[in-house]
């Protein structure tokens, strides 16, 4: 089986892993990494985002064999130094899970939603945005604001000339 | 018995005490570990040494199984077992304990006229003889790996004899429909009536008006994000099942798994951590939880299986499904008279449970006065996947048929809708208010609930946003629709109480949070009673080692039966802590009061905190010996009177009338949650309610081929989900009305956001197509219903908003 390294939430890790390895049972079963769900097994629900390179991706479509050499980022490694992420912060205040099996995923995407679109959301692009993310508990009216505030706090907190995420 | 739950006042001053008491929006405390990924889930559990199941499923969905052929599956690489219902039947596996019915004394009896029993049938988590749905589990194949497992399962020869199908609702009660069991007479399992005839004839024959509607309430499934999963484990040392789940009580999945294996009520314990969505599919054990702890026992390893969504699709228990007829009849002055006609409601594959049936039946008038109503109720069983109560179990259905009915009548006999309504609720002072089905609703500000909502909604400015969408070529529309929801569910529940020497005050509660967050509301009960800091509360739930009775999570019966026992434990504490105390204290327990958290003696100043009091439990030496130990008391309660929240929503669309397509402009709520716990929890519960019901109404569907059962709507790419950009924000708002029958006046506020969204999502399509003629579009009101009832109705009557439709869109 072929060997596989990358470096998640800032560890170099490797593994062995089948040709038909997903990222997501990487992360899972072989890194012990279950922040990261499965809602689904068409690629449709998100409840899998995590960041591959800096960007928001479905890891229940990702071969775990195509990412050598790849940075990873999953809800567990996005608070820093014991501190929450903004994004993180933002969903507790805001009351924008329920249940909290998409909220992991509902999370990597916001923040790849910043990236993508910048600190000044309004509703109808988070909410277009969040096409690839199914929550079922909320109704996806707190997911919208406490993204949105999620959003701006990420300005706030980002040392000036980083970028944004 | 009532209680006032704002005494006794705890301090708000010092301590953090203020934080975390009834009324206030406080952050939860599940949020922490699900936001950080730390949160565990079923498939998160992983036992050492755990083998994998994977279920051979039916293709078909009615068939004999002539024979089941495992050796080659057997012969596969990886492959531990592969088993059978054959196996399962000779291990002395019994079926699943379904009940017809949640056993509850306000619930109106529903029962066959023919006076013969309900009919039901084993439900085995293996077919051993027959499969009735598509997706039914025939064997199990446990293999070292999820993919050596599904390899082998390829490899399980079952020789199926095809049977005649039978998918649809009204065709399924026919007497000449193919059979679902062969001991049954027909696929009518329950057959009853409920009201009076009599009355009800007599009032439709000096009606000035009859209106008459016919619908089909569409199968939907209630889709939570987390599959299931399970993982279970045997001890052959001490005979002793481990089995972790996601349920929505772990005490009544371990007692159903006591019967189906026929071992002693401690040789089972139930595991559930988090729960990711419930919604009503989660509120019977499923098969697999039997199979997984089984096979472990068989193999003598732990067998882990997880459920893909496509097996969800499926095989999760789904809900609705009911065929309405329904007549009102109405007086020259609008006053609703009566109401007539029958329900057939679809069990599915199997008997698992008619209690949507009746709790639909019972509240048919809904929340309006109609002084008479007799309607049948007939459960029919259908090669379908097996359904249960979903989000207001049997409600949405019903209360939409009443909205529809209502705007009906408006428009077919010239009455103002909104003048209709107020014309038929009751008043405050007609509460206690008994319907014709003899529920009766405990009390309620109807009239104040509505006038709210129609304020929140804007109704009055409607003719104007009306005019302006004209102006874009958009058809706007505007819909109301009042509910009424009867919370009743499994009438007992207990709560273990203990005080623990540092102050940390634990709670067993036999109710499990799938979302609703119960470590969050639950703690802010204590707080407020016992004056302990929020942050010293743990809710302990979802484990049968610890918890020795539950009910479970359903029913709206989560807070509402917590908060009784809750209370009830710790009143029992604080008059315990006063024995106690008054030791401390050096006075007679009569004269010791509890107040901010603390024991005094008036007068004198001397205080005690409920910590000193618990340690001084362990540590005093003249304790007396029934208080000696931890501070502990237990409230173990059986409720036998039904909460009613009721509530009103506003919804306004708009419909481009060239494409179908829909957009809610608009969505305003009121709820009547009786006393506000935790405000954001509420609101939350109410926008996912609303989500849930607006998908029924606009785009969900399980879809079962007519011809052959097959489900078409078997993943996400085919089964409609609501997302972020079908709604706007909800206009949401409570108001308080204590409900006399409940102790603490709580009235649940989960399923209060489903029940009228059926009803007011179509009152407002219909209303936006009334300008065509549309007279009803029936649910799923997709774009291209919405286009075809607007070329269908439109027959020369050419509307503002009707630009040139081309000829072929859309298909
Ligand atoms: S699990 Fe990856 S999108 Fe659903
Ligand atoms: S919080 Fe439950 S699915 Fe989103």
């Amino acid at each position: 089986m072929p060997t596989v390294s990358m470096t998640v939430n800032g560890k170099r890790v490797s593994a062995e892993v089948e040709g038909r390895t997903l990222l997501v049972e990487l992360l899972r079963e072989h890194l012990g990494l279950t922040g990261t769900h499965v809602g689904c097994d068409t690629t449709q629900c998100g409840c899998c985002t995590v960041h591959l390179n800096g960007t928001g991706v479905k890891s229940c479509t990702v071969l775990a064999a195509s990412c050598e050499g790849a940075t990873i980022t999953t809800i567990e490694g996005l608070a820093t130094e014991g501190k929450l992420h903004p994004m993180q912060e933002a969903f507790r205040e805001h009351h924008a899970l329920q249940c909290g099996f998409c909220t992991p995923g509902m999370i990597m995407s916001a923040v790849d939603i910043v990236r993508r679109k910048g600190n000044d959301l309004d509703e109808r692009t988070i909410r277009e945005q969040l096409e690839g993310n199914i929550c079922r508990c909320t109704g996806y009216h707190n997911i919208v604001i406490a993204i949105q505030s999620g959003a701006a706090a990420m300005k706030q907190s980002r040392p000036s000339g980083a970028p944004p995420g | 018995m009532s209680i006032n739950i704002n005494t006794p006042s705890p301090a708000i001053s010092g301590g953090g005490l203020g934080r975390g008491r009834i009324g206030q929006p406080v952050l939860r405390k599940e949020d922490l570990r699900l936001i950080t990924g730390a949160g565990c889930f079923s498939d998160d559990v992983n036992l050492p040494g755990q083998a994998y199941a994977i279920m051979v499923r039916a293709p078909h969905a009615h068939a004999r199984i002539v024979s089941i052929d495992t050796a080659q599956a057997l012969a596969a690489p990886g492959i531990i077992a592969v088993l059978t219902g054959r196996d399962m039947l000779a291990d002395g596996m019994k079926p699943i304990p379904h009940r017809p019915f949640s056993p509850h004394p306000a619930d109106m009896p529903l029962e066959n006229t023919d006076g013969t029993p309900i009919f039901t049938a084993p439900h085995y988590p293996l077919a051993p003889d027959k499969v009735r749905h598509v997706g039914e589990a025939v064997a199990m194949v446990i293999a070292e790996s999820v993919a050596a497992a599904k390899d082998g399962a390829e490899l399980v020869e079952v020789d199926y004899e095809l049977l005649p199908v039978i998918a649809n609702t009204a065709a399924a009660a026919s007497p000449t429909a193919p059979r679902l069991f062969d001991q049954a007479r027909s696929n009518v399992c329950l057959d009853g009536v409920m009201g009076d005839a009599e009355a009800t004839a007599a009032a439709f024959a000096r009606a000035a008006h009859v209106v008459r509607f016919e619908t089909k309430i569409p199968r939907v499934t209630g889709v939570p994000m987390e599959p299931r999963a399970a993982v279970g484990a045997y001890d052959p040392a001490i005979g002793h099942y481990t089995l972790h789940a996601g349920t929505s009580g772990a005490w009544r999945t371990k007692a159903d798994l006591v019967i189906m294996l026929g071992v002693g009520d401690d040789d089972v314990r139930v595991i559930t951590n988090d729960v990711g969505g419930h919604f009503g599919t989660r509120g019977m054990l499923y098969g697999e939880f039997a199979l997984v702890i089984w096979g472990a026992r068989r193999i003598g390893r732990p067998v882990k299986w997880t459920c893909e969504r496509n097996e969800a699709f499926a095989t999760d228990y789904q809900g609705r499904d009911l065929v309405v007829e329904a007549e009102l009849a109405l007086d020259a002055d609008g006053n609703f008279l009566a109401m007539r006609g029958s329900n057939i409601s679809n069990a599915g594959g199997h008997t698992t449970n008619f209690s949507p049936l009746r709790k639909g039946v019972e509240i048919m008038s809904s929340i309006y006065r109609i002084p008479a109503a007799h309607f049948r109720a007939r459960g029919v069983v259908s090669n379908t996947a097996p359904t249960r109560p979903y989000r207001s179990s049997g409600r949405p259905e019903v209360l939409y048929v009443m909205e529809r009915l209502i705007d009906l009548a408006a428009r077919e006999h010239g009455f103002d809708r909104i003048e209709l309504r107020r014309r038929n609720l009751p008043t405050e002072a007609e509460m206690p208010y008994t319907n014709p089905f003899g529920m009766i609703y405990d009390s309620g500000a109807y009239h104040r609930v509505m006038e709210k909502a129609l304020g929140l909604g804007d109704w009055a400015g409607f003719p104007a946003r009306r005019a302006e969408a004209r102006a874009r070529g958009k058809c706007r529309g505007i819909g109301v629709a009042n509910y009424v929801d009867t919370a009743s569910g499994v009438p007992r529940e207990r709560a273990e109480m203990t005080v623990h020497r540092d102050g940390t005050v634990d709670v067993i509660i036999g109710t499990v949070s799938t979302g609703q967050g119960h470590e969050t509301s639950f703690a802010q009960l204590v707080t407020e009673w016992l004056g302990v800091p929020f942050d010293n509360v743990r809710i302990l739930t979802g484990d049968t080692e610890f918890v020795k009775f539950g009910g479970g999570t359903h029913s709206g019966r989560g807070l509402r039966l917590a908060s009784i026992v809750i209370w009830g434990a710790s009143q029992q504490i604080i008059e315990k802590g006063k024995r106690i105390a008054a030791l401390l204290l050096e006075c007679e327990s009569g004269a010791v009061e509890f107040r901010d958290g603390a024991f005094v003696r008036p007068g004198r100043g001397r205080t005690v905190s409920l910590t000193e009091v618990a340690r001084a439990a362990h540590e005093l030496p003249d304790v007396p010996d029934d208080l000696r130990g931890p501070l502990a008391a237990i409230s173990d309660e059986t409720i036998t009177t039904a909460q009613f929240p009721y509530g009103c929503q506003v919804v306004e669309v708009e419909i481009d009338p060239e494409l179908g397509s829909l957009e809610i402009v608009r969505y305003s709520a009121v709820d009547d949650v009786g006393r506000a716990v935790n405000p954001a929890i509420i609101h939350g519960q109410v926008h996912g309610g609303i989500a849930q019901g607006v998908g029924q109404a606009l785009m969900e569907h399980c879809y079962y081929d007519p011809e052959t059962g097959q489900l078409l709507s078997g993943s996400f790419m085919d089964y409609a989900m609501p997302r972020a950009d079908n709604f706007p924000f909800f206009n949401t708002e409570y108001v308080e009305t204590p409900s006399p029958t409940h102790p603490l006046g709580m009235r649940p506020a989960g399923e209060g956001g489903t029940a009228p969204a059926l009803g007011v999502m179509i009152n407002s399509i219909v209303d936006a197509l009334s300008e065509f003629g549309v007279r009803h579009v029936e649910m799923p009101a997709t774009p291209e219903r919405i286009w075809r009832a607007i070329r269908e109705a439109r027959g020369g009557a050419q509307s503002m908003c009707d630009r040139n439709t081309p000829e072929v869109m859309l298909r």
